[in-house]
């Protein structure tokens, strides 16, 4: 879920594994700026918190499931929905509030904060020097 | 109590004016919109906060650390949710109610604890349910996490119910009977004696699984001739 410059990356490298890949943003555009032509995975429009959406892009027989959007509320909000409602085991979640990424790996989703990310290379950047 | 309401559309705004008027409230509104936070102010006063409410440095300005129930009226299901979700497990607040847009969260959002949901679908439907003169089953209120609810139920015309005292009729697990209104409009306390008629109201607390059940007891003849039909297919 969320086909920025992030999730087309990670899309990109687990289609090349050979894994089956389903990439959701609600803006399609998305998908022609940041999927190459060779993307072989499925692409829907649509917001990832909405249950056709989800149904549509195979969620009943999802092994893993990926928020990545720059919108941190969507991205808990769907990862819950596919964790609970689907049963979906393997959740990773996208968080830019270092607070909110610390209380949701606590509720059991597994978080990660590109601010955090982000700072501690910018510091160890700086600090190597 | 001290009160928390996230989101100052029209619902919250209508519900922190409601709290005001109670003087043991404490009020706090939380708007994300600079431009309806300033006017509120004006308005308001102190007690509006400018921010996102689903943050913890703006919940902490907030008091979210000493209230006693937050409740969360955005449009934004999303919102709503990570909201209640941060003011119960960051701030440890007892009670947390959220708005649902899309009816298909709500399951989601019991799951995770909130500890009550308010749905403008849900609303909206029990609404014309009530003027629907077939609805037996009308629920009011969802005991959150015991699986009970409050229903109104109404006693049709040639239904087992009908004519029939409330100890003879054969009542799901769990279910009471707490109160009869007769077609008269007087209210009475029901005993295992009294006997229902056509036309009575029963608010009764019953167990969610246990609707079709009940829906059987109270339902006129018509709901059950197709049945009868099929019974005496060939006799």
């Amino acid at each position: 879920m969320g086909c920025g410059r992030v999730g087309s990356q990670v899309a990109i490298r687990l289609c090349e594994e050979g894994h089956e890949v389903a990439v959701i943003d609600h803006d399609p555009t998305q998908f022609t700026r940041f999927l190459p032509a060779s993307f072989t995975g499925q692409q829907l429009a649509g917001s990832g918190s909405d249950h056709r959406v989800l149904l549509e892009a195979g969620i009943e027989r999802a092994d893993a499931f990926m928020a990545l959007t720059h919108g941190d509320n969507r991205n808990v909000l769907a990862s819950q929905i596919a964790k609970y409602i689907y049963g979906v085991d393997r959740i990773v979640t996208r968080l830019a509030d270092p607070f909110r990424a610390e209380l949701f790996q606590r509720l059991g989703l597994t978080t990660v904060s590109p601010t955090n990310i982000g700072a501690e290379l910018a510091y160890d950047a700086l600090t190597r020097e | 109590m001290y009160i928390i309401v996230i989101g100052a559309g029209t619902v919250g705004y209508g519900l922190a004016i409601e709290l005001l008027k109670f003087p043991d409230h404490e009020v706090v509104l939380i708007e994300d919109d600079p431009e309806r936070a300033n006017e509120l102010r004006d308005e308001l006063g102190e007690m509006v906060i400018q921010g996102d409410g689903t943050e913890v440095v703006f919940l902490e300005a907030a008091g979210a650390g000493r209230a006693d129930l937050v409740v969360s009226l955005t449009r934004d299901d999303a919102r709503n949710l990570v909201a209640c979700q941060v003011a119960k497990h960051w701030f440890h607040v007892d009670r947390t109610i959220a708005r649902v847009s899309d009816p298909r969260n709500e399951r989601l959002f019991k799951i995770l604890g909130i500890d009550a949901t308010v749905s403008a679908a849900a609303a909206a439907l029990a609404q014309i349910e009530t003027t629907l003169p077939e609805h037996i089953i009308v629920p009011l209120m969802h005991l959150q996490g015991s699986g009970l609810e409050i229903v109104d139920l109404h006693v049709l015309e040639g239904s087992t119910a009908d004519g029939t005292a409330i100890k003879d009729l054969a009542l799901p697990y769990q279910t009471v009977f707490s109160l009869v209104v007769g077609i008269d409009g007087a209210p009475r306390v029901p005993t295992s004696d009294t006997v229902l008629q056509t036309g009575d109201e029963v608010i009764a607390v019953i167990a969610e699984a246990a609707e079709e059940q009940l829906r059987s007891l109270f339902a006129g003849p018509l709901a059950e001739i197709d049945e009868a039909d099929v019974g005496a297919d060939g006799a």
